[in-house]
């Protein structure tokens, strides 16, 4: 297996927020960051699809063999962030799969100095090799059958109110139309909160939204897909949310789940959160 | 439901219904006081006052004057109810709370009497949260008896001046002991902490003295922990008046100035420490 | 002692202190002929570092002839005089230092913006006299450059690192993280090469690495970065002490950082060592030989009272510093550990793999405690006092 790419720093940041360890898989085309829903993630999800043309200047793999032509990694994205962060600066970053004490992801970047010499800092950041048998857990979600599917406001607006919800109750619910509005309740014996969104706008999704063609012709307009909620897990999502995504959208299966998706630029962001009773 | 819709029959079941065109005017002022989580809310047609009490030795009284609210419509005398402060702060601020000039939340409170929710109207950015926070009966206030006629010293100072002296206190004092005085040290605020103590003193000619009208020389000492919590105050206010009585007991009145330029009070007594003389 | 300081030295006084606060809890403060002397020594007793004020840095410096006065303090007592320190240079315009021994008390007056006074009264304790005897001129190793290249340096280190390792060549410095054997399968490291021509000086003798402490360096990068004063860091062998200097006209500062000694070898040596008896129980100074890294003498009570022979530093070093020992002395010697945290507030263990330098001054006069041989001072440090 062979990898080297140059890599200008950016979304691993905000998948070190969602989960402390989760799967790179490096296909000759894209890159993914997946998280699996297990129960130790409180059976959230994640998926994040990079298109490795459009961060890559270089990008050279090999995988196991020409038919099954990609890498699984398991990483700790907190580990690639901080060396990410440290080589913002550089004026040319390399990331390599190298055998050292163990298989590591090596980034070595050239740091802009006064000397003639240039100054280079190498990060070596462990990882596991995932053996081809476990690839199968790794494979991209099936879209959800959505009851509603909405436009999500600004991010921010939705953190701030999120994060006061939080203070006040553990559990929140997520309610949508396809007339494009949206609510956020919380619910304790000192207090009741709804925050109203509206004008959101509903996604037209094409034939291949679901299997039946997305939510049918015949639901009521008015009529509320609702999901309840931890808070902690949605606030998750959000904190690592540092720059605007050109689109948010928020699918909701009535009483099932939450499936959030961000789009920006060239990097694809789904995240899955399970309703609770 | 933006807030300028409300109808005026609704409004008509309301004993009191106060608008704010910015609600940081009123959050910035509770955040003043909230060192408890229950506030005794006092409305009459002058205004609304705020009173949170710890342990019978320290009151704390935040007044805000009708004229601050574009609207107070208030329908009887007097109209009492006490709630959570920390979960109307939340509220509150549901939208973060921003600083941002031209960014600000619009408040609409109203309360229709005994046994029923306090609820308030939010709106920003034509994003409207509605949130009811359960009432209780009031309790009494004490009455800490703290007449302007019994003040033996009092000073005025830029709270500026005062702001470095509260965020250096040795909190490893119990106490902090306030002289006052005709004569030398004229205002001093000492601690006892573990390793020493400390003395702070402002000359009463110091262009931080706005107010130097000491009678008498009077040493007291009041619990730290009880004080502290008027730090908050503090730094929010651009003056504050130390006056003491003939028995002893402290008042602390703060000046703060709110957003929009206009002025509210903030008022806290406290009781001497009864083991020193 | 009676002294003053104005202007934007109060600052520089105060980054000192704050510095300081980040090697040990305890401040030792030494009026002497030369100048005022400030110092701090960590629990472990693997870091050391004092700041020496001239009586030029004062605007007043008297101090009581005749007699030596040494004592100390809770170093956050004396942080908290200047725990504004943001605002420090806007707002204090003179500090006075008065000691009265009669009192037991040092006062601390900030003359401030205003008119207003702060006065601070500080208790302290008397002391023997904390002295570290290194002769950081003899080392091999010598470099010097502005703060900002060592500040970009650990800034690729995350805050919680505890240990770096410099290697050095002719040409290059390598500076990498750490790293505990039994962690290295899952740990990240990180390396920084650095040019030759990045420092204002370079000098190598030995090809060799170090491994050191990064919290004591970051506080001295605190005031070396506020003052502006470029570090010289000085390094020998592995198991002597690094020292990392900074001087101008009024002042002079240096840190003395223990290494973990014969790094290279300290791999292959880790089985063999487990096998290893610890040191006999009564012998204090012994678990410490190999990785004791300054010596350090006291002026109380000087001479030799070693309990056990001494070790030459060097030639056993293997079989007592690995971690096992160091584990079995920790427990074996707990009346000791307890002793040593009597003088020196621990709030946290010693660390272990640096397990100390020995610092006989700082530990009250006690039959048990044995000082530190003359002879073995010799062997690695010189007793010029390179510090003051």
């Amino acid at each position: 297996m062979k990898l080297l790419l140059i890599l200008s720093p950016g979304v691993v940041t905000t998948i070190s927020k969602l989960t402390k360890m989760c799967v790179l898989r490096l296909t000759p085309d894209n890159l993914f960051f997946v998280l699996s829903g297990k129960v130790a993630n409180g059976g959230v999800s994640m998926w994040c699809e990079l298109s490795q043309a459009n961060f890559f200047d270089e990008y050279q793999m090999e995988g196991v063999s020409s038919e099954d032509n990609e890498i699984c990694l398991e990483v700790t994205p907190e580990n690639l962030s901080r060396a990410l962060k440290t080589v913002q600066n550089a004026k040319t970053v390399k990331v390599k799969l190298t055998k050292k004490h163990c298989p590591c992801l090596t980034i070595a970047a050239e740091l802009p100095t006064m000397s003639s010499i240039n100054r280079v800092v190498t990060h070596d950041v462990p990882v596991d090799v995932i053996p081809r048998r476990l690839w199968h857990e790794f494979k991209e979600p099936n879209m959800p059958d959505f009851d509603v599917s909405i436009y999500l406001p600004p991010l921010k607006t939705i953190k701030n109110v999120v994060d006061r919800m939080k203070n006040l109750s553990n559990f929140l619910v997520m309610e949508a139309n396809l007339n494009g509005e949206m609510n956020l309740k919380i619910e304790t014996d000192l207090v009741s909160v709804t925050t109203h969104f509206k004008d959101l706008g509903n996604p037209p999704w094409g034939d291949d939204a679901s299997q039946d063609g997305g939510p049918s012709q015949s639901r009521d307009p008015e009529a509320m897909a609702q999901a309840r909620v931890d808070i902690r897990k949605l606030q998750q999502f959000l904190v690592g949310q540092q720059v605007n995504p050109s689109k948010a959208m928020c699918n909701i299966v009535h009483e099932r789940v939450v499936h959030l998706i961000l789009l920006h630029e060239d990097v694809s962001l789904q995240y899955f959160i399970p309703a609770v009773a | 439901m933006p807030l300028s819709t409300q109808s005026q029959a609704d409004d008509e079941q309301y004993v009191l219904v106060a608008s704010l065109d910015n609600a940081r005017c009123l959050s910035n002022i509770l955040k003043a006081i909230t060192f408890k989580d229950h506030a005794i809310f006092s409305a009459t047609p002058n205004g609304l006052k705020v009173t949170v009490e710890d342990s019978k030795c320290l009151q704390a009284n935040a007044f805000i004057q009708a004229e601050i609210f574009q609207e107070f419509t208030i329908r009887e005398d007097l109209v009492g109810f006490q709630v959570n402060l920390t979960v109307l702060l939340d509220c509150l601020n549901i939208f973060g709370g921003s600083t941002v000039p031209g960014v600000s939340t619009a408040l609409r409170m109203c309360y229709r009497g005994y046994g029923y929710p306090l609820t308030l109207f939010l709106e920003e950015g034509g994003v409207v949260t509605v949130c009811k926070i359960n009432t209780q009966e009031p309790e009494e206030p004490i009455d800490f008896e703290f007449c302007s006629t019994n003040v033996t010293n009092k000073v005025i100072l830029l709270s500026e001046s005062l702001k470095e002296a509260f965020s250096e206190l040795d909190m490893t004092s119990e106490v902090l002991q306030i002289t006052m005085s005709p004569s030398q040290p004229y205002f001093r605020l000492s601690t006892f902490g573990n390793s020493g103590n400390a003395h702070y003193d402002y000359p009463k000619d110091s262009d931080m003295m706005e107010l130097f009208r000491c009678t008498k020389t009077q040493t007291n000492r009041y619990k730290m922990s009880l004080l502290k919590p008027s730090t908050k105050a503090l730094a929010l206010s651009c003056k504050v008046s130390v006056r003491t009585d003939s028995r002893g007991f402290l008042s602390l009145q703060y000046l703060v100035r709110n957003d929009d330029g206009q002025i509210c009070f903030v008022e806290f007594y406290c009781c001497p420490d009864e083991e020193v003389e | 002692m009676d002294c003053v300081v104005t202007g934007g030295n109060v600052k520089v006084l105060a980054k000192a202190i704050h510095s300081l606060s980040r090697i040990g809890d305890e401040l030792y403060v030494e009026p002497q002929e030369d100048g005022l002397s400030l110092r701090s020594v960590n629990s472990s007793r693997s870091a050391y570092a004092c700041f020496l004020f001239a009586p030029l840095f004062f605007s007043r410096y008297t101090i009581p002839s005749g007699h030596t006065f040494r004592c100390k303090m809770a170093i956050k007592s004396v942080q908290a005089v200047f725990r504004s320190l943001a605002s420090l240079e806007k707002t204090v315009e003179k500090c006075d230092i008065v000691l009265d021994e009669q009192k037991n008390r040092l006062t601390f007056t900030l003359h401030c913006k205003h008119g207003l006074l702060k006065t601070h009264n500080l208790s302290f304790q008397d002391s023997e006299s904390l002295q570290a005897v290194f002769d950081k001129d003899s080392y091999a190793n010598v470099f010097r450059s502005h703060p900002r290249l060592l500040v970009d340096t650990v800034v690729h280190f995350p805050p919680s690192l505890e240990e770096v390792t410099v290697s050095v060549s002719d040409e290059r410095m390598w500076v990498r993280n750490h790293v505990e054997e039994e962690d290295q399968s899952k740990a990240m490291l990180t390396e920084l090469c650095l040019a030759s021509d990045e420092f204002d000086h370079f000098a190598v003798r030995i090809h060799n690495s170090v491994t050191f402490c990064l919290k004591e360096l970051r506080g001295l990068l605190v005031f070396a970065e506020s003052t502006g004063l470029p570090i010289s860091m000085y390094f020998d062998e592995p198991g002597s002490p690094v020292v990392l200097s900074v001087t101008d006209s009024v002042l002079e500062g240096n840190f003395v950082l223990a290494t973990l000694s014969d790094d290279p070898n300290h791999r292959k040596n880790n089985s063999r060592r487990a096998l290893t008896p610890p040191p006999p129980a009564d012998d204090f100074m012994n678990d410490d030989i190999d990785s004791y890294l300054i010596a350090m003498d006291t002026s109380m009570a000087p001479g030799p009272s070693a309990t056990g022979p001494p070790t030459p530093p060097l030639a056993d070093s293997t079989c007592s510093k690995q971690p096992a020992a160091a584990n079995n002395r920790t427990r074996l010697h707990s009346e000791e550990e307890e002793e040593e945290d009597d003088t020196a507030d621990s709030s946290k263990p010693p660390n272990k793999k640096f397990c100390s330098l020995f610092f006989g001054s700082v530990i009250p006069p006690s039959p048990q405690m044995s000082t530190q041989p003359v002879t073995n001072q010799e062997v690695l440090a010189s007793d010029s006092e390179d510090d003051v």
